[in-house]
């Protein structure tokens, strides 16, 4: 079925346009963007048990940009009434005014911005899916956590407790300019489940997760990741700790995702090219990784969860290169970065939510796969580490410098799994340094959405990351 | 509406409701450099209804919520509503007892305008004095006015305001060809000029600093300490422990009266919830269930005295006068800063990104500046490497300055040294 987009969205678009025509009396580009984005989410563990709609995506609200005289300035408020688009436009001139005479009295600049293109655009793209979050047959849900919560506690005398998570969105998003009118309406899902272990006063929780584009019927998937969750956890358990060192490393699909995500995800983001935090920006077409490595993002390029038609400031979903080869080929843009850096934007403007500000955002980022099979990459191995299961990462796009902090690592001697373990492990690095020690990528890829992105230490939006198995050499702690 | 919000969720067949009505007006400038790159505003309403429902024979409690927005028609709303009541119906939950209306004094409810109080935090920015070398990026700042309302078939009725602001701040220090950055991200209540300034100046010599760093040195045991925000992870480990979800969950082992640890030979550790913390953006009279919140010593010297959480979770361990804890403190150690900070140790004072797992204790962190001390007293900036380790090696013999300072909604000692950890350069 297609998602259907939103009625409550439509029976908006009267009294935008009367706003969209109000506002220009005064200001010399308007844009609106409104959502109405519903959700479910069921939480099931051993000691507490809740249903509800609200997801990290689900919201109903409206954003107005306006421009004037090189500054853009925006307003967002979810009380806009189609009848009286006379009353918002007073509202967010009254405001913006109030705001521009604070600015005035302290005296400050403003970095000069030249106007959006607004050429004529108009679709509506309603994606498919197997079923919308606001018709799951919500028993049958929580009857099928409640046993994945239950059967995890059976697998294993060390479980304390095992929590099944499962929340889908149906994102409906509207964009209108006086010549722009875009629509679209998608759904995804993800789940997880979390197997909380202990024994003798420490603690270790397994992970494993499912997500993707389409509705609640991805659930069905959950249960097969309940013996993964229950058995990584018994295993950290029984792990040792790293002796710290460089290692030749393999990433499973999940890690090179996150490598990817913190490498060469935040370091192209062009907004941070406008501020001048970014050493990527000095790198275009320079090598940045050895050959083997050539790395996509975009919202067109998997489909996952965030696989939009259009970005959050109208511009059409794209599938950029970044690197080809080793070598960086360009970056990410929102609109307004893209015009003070003079390029085109490549449909990245994303907000956490219309009452968030836009910046660069990642979509689907993903490491292309190679010739290898995993087998010789662990042949090929002296003394390493096997990195499985993410926990979290952090950039530092002005060095290059990387953190990811993964679950464990699998030890191989002479070419072989030993069957020893270490958790948790940190690695960290200098970007060019272990991408460019990739020697090897797997022919077979993942990609994983049950993540979510910040810009420092807000703004969270979805994202999903991806790749082969790679291997290289990387700091291990 | 609210008064419609009450007659539906009365008439839809709970057991018991709740409906939490939050409104925030706010403003927010972003500057690259000193010039403005865009400001914004908001005028925002978020409710959310939840609901309650016994199982017929009354042991079980179903609870369902769920968020409705401001334009939604009355059909909707109630439409909701009966949708709750099903959906609470297919949980199944240990039954417990909502909080009862209890008074308790407001704080008072006059707050700067959002205009004076934006204008204070831009001239408080735009005047951080710079050097050709060591200089602010980029900031952003946010000023909100938050007002919530807590109404609950208990006979709660609940009206609170406070402020609530932040700063995302980015800071460069150059020489020559060579740039770095550092990162800050302030929770504040209000706008406090001088520990503004004096906070970002002490960034910017961090800056300067981490330009001659040389490379970590792999000095594995060598003891940790820490100055800045990174050591409230360290800290909320230990108020996490206090938490009744982590007692029902088992992943806590505290019991009161009893130490956290045996033979303590570092500082014992005593931690307040707190009422009221001047500066912090956490300063209401109730938490979100309509607990009232006061202050209370919750560990004292290294011995569990209080547990605090969630009504849920609290009634579950047998507490009938929780609440969730906003404000905190930790209080000071034996030793002076200065005293802490003798001997060979790893001063590290940014990091890309600290965290001690809640629940495992795991420590990690990446280095982007520390200062190493080595024997002789000679003090040299660091950059790269990690540290890592676990705070049950730690408990034992951590070690805490006199000297207190405040982040956010937390009060800490302002040095803490961590003997064991490892430092991978």
């Amino acid at each position: 079925m297609k998602a259907p987009f939103s009625k409550y969205l439509d029976s908006l678009v009267p009294g935008l346009r009367r706003l969209i025509g109000i506002l220009e009396q005064d200001y010399d580009y308007v844009s609106v963007l409104s959502t109405d984005s519903k959700g479910l989410i069921v939480r099931i563990s051993q000691h507490s048990k809740s249903v509800g709609n609200k997801t990290m995506t689900t919201e109903r609200g409206t954003v107005v940009r306006v421009y004037k005289d090189g500054l853009y300035s925006e307003y967002a408020l979810d009380r806009f009434d189609p009848e009286d688009p006379e009353s918002a436009a007073g509202e967010i001139r009254e405001t913006l005014e109030a705001q521009a005479e604070v600015l005035r009295r302290c005296s400050a600049e403003v970095f000069e911005t030249g106007k959006l293109s607004d050429e004529p655009l108009e679709f509506l793209v309603e994606k498919e899916t197997g079923s919308l979050p606001e018709e799951a047959d919500l028993s049958s849900l929580v009857e099928q956590l409640a046993g994945i919560s239950d059967k995890g506690m059976s697998m294993s005398e060390y479980m304390l407790d095992c929590i099944a998570n499962a929340q889908s969105t149906h994102i409906c998003k509207l964009f209108m300019t006086k010549n722009r009118y875009l629509r679209q309406s998608y759904v995804y899902s993800e789940g997880n489940v979390a197997a909380i272990l202990g024994r003798d006063g420490q603690n270790r929780i397994g992970y494993a997760g499912v997500s993707g584009l389409g509705g609640p019927e991805l659930f069905e998937k959950l249960s097969e990741k309940l013996e993964y969750a229950v058995s990584s956890g018994v295993e950290m358990l029984d792990a040792d700790r790293i002796v710290p060192g460089e290692y030749e490393i393999i990433t499973t699909p999940e890690v090179s995702g996150l490598i990817a995500h913190e490498a060469f995800g935040h370091g192209v983001e062009m907004d941070m090219f406008v501020k001048g935090r970014a050493l990527g920006a000095e790198y275009i077409d320079r090598q940045v990784g050895s050959g083997l490595v050539t790395m996509h993002e975009g919202a067109l390029c998997a489909e996952n969860v965030t696989s939009y038609a259009f970005d959050d400031e109208g511009t059409p979903a794209g599938d950029v290169t970044e690197i080809d080869g080793g070598i960086l080929k360009t970056g990410i843009c929102d609109a307004l970065s893209a015009l003070r850096l003079g390029v085109q934007p490549t449909g990245n403007g994303k907000r956490e939510n219309f009452e968030h500000k836009v910046y660069t955002r990642m979509t689907n980022t993903i490491f292309d796969s190679g010739t290898d099979s995993l087998e010789d990459m662990i042949a090929s191995v002296q003394h390493g580490y096997l990195l499985e299961g993410v926990q979290s990462g952090m950039e530092d796009p002005k060095h290059w410098g990387i953190q990811c902090i993964v679950q464990m690592g699998r030890e191989i001697r002479d070419g072989k799994l030993t069957g020893k373990v270490v958790s948790p492990v940190i690695m960290t690095g200098y970007v060019p340094d272990l991408l460019g020690n990739i020697t090897m990528v797997s022919t077979d890829r993942g990609v994983f959405g049950n993540g979510g992105c910040g810009k420092g230490h807000k703004e969270w939006v979805k994202v999903s990351d991806g790749g082969p198995y790679l291997k290289t050499v990387g700091r291990l702690g | 509406m609210m008064d419609k919000y009450i007659e539906i969720l009365k008439s839809c067949g709970a057991d018991a409701w709740e409906i939490t009505d939050t409104k925030t007006r706010g403003w927010e400038f972003y500057f690259i450099g000193r010039r403005l790159d865009q400001n914004r505003a908001k005028n925002v309403e978020h409710i959310n209804l939840k609901v309650y429902k016994l199982s017929e024979d009354g042991k079980s409690l179903g609870i369902a919520s769920a968020e409705v927005s401001p334009t939604e028609s009355e059909e909707g709303i109630r439409a909701a509503a009966e949708s709750l009541v099903y959906q609470a119906s297919l949980v199944k939950n240990r039954p417990y007892k909502l909080n009862q209306p209890q008074q308790v004094k407001l704080p008072d409810a006059e707050l700067n305008p959002l205009a004076a109080e934006a204008e204070g935090f831009i001239k408080t920015l735009q005047g951080i004095e710079e050097t050709e070398t060591e200089y602010l990026n980029s900031f952003e700042i946010f000023v909100n006015r938050n007002e919530k309302r807590l109404v609950t078939s208990e006979g709660i009725d609940i009206t609170q305001s406070w402020p609530t602001a932040m700063i995302d701040l980015v800071v460069n220090a150059r020489k020559d060809n060579h740039e770095i950055e550092l990162y800050r991200l302030y929770d504040l209540g209000s706008c406090e000029p001088d520990q503004i300034r004096q906070d970002i100046q002490e960034l910017l010599q961090f800056g300067k600093d981490r330009l001659l760093a040389a490379g970590t040195p792999k000095l594995e045991n060598t003891p940790v300490v820490l100055s800045t925000d990174a050591a409230v992870y360290v800290y909320q480990y230990f108020l996490s422990q206090l938490n009744a979800a982590y007692l029902v969950r088992g992943v806590s082992s505290c019991e009161i009266g009893k130490p956290i640890a045996e033979n303590i030979e570092g500082d014992r550790i005593t931690i307040k919830a707190l009422r009221e913390l001047p500066g912090s953006p956490c300063n209401y009279a109730y938490d979100e269930e309509g607990a009232p919140i006061r202050d209370e010593i919750l560990m004292e010297e290294s011995v569990p005295k209080k547990f605090v959480g969630n009504r849920m979770f609290s009634q579950y361990i047998g507490l009938d006068d929780s609440f969730i804890v906003s404000n905190w403190s930790v209080s000071g150690g034996r030793k002076s800063a200065d005293e802490l900070r003798e001997g060979e140790f790893l001063e590290i004072v940014e990091f890309s990104d600290f965290q001690v797992d809640s629940m495992t204790g795991d420590i990690f962190g990446e280095i982007r500046l520390a200062y190493y001390h080595d024997t002789k007293g000679t003090v040299t900036p660091v950059s790269g490497g990690s540290v890592s380790g676990s705070m049950l090696d730690n408990i034992a013999h951590m070690q805490m300055s006199k000297e207190t300072r405040r982040y956010s909604n937390a009060e800490i000692p302002s040095v803490t040294r961590l003997e064991n950890v490892v430092i991978a350069g």
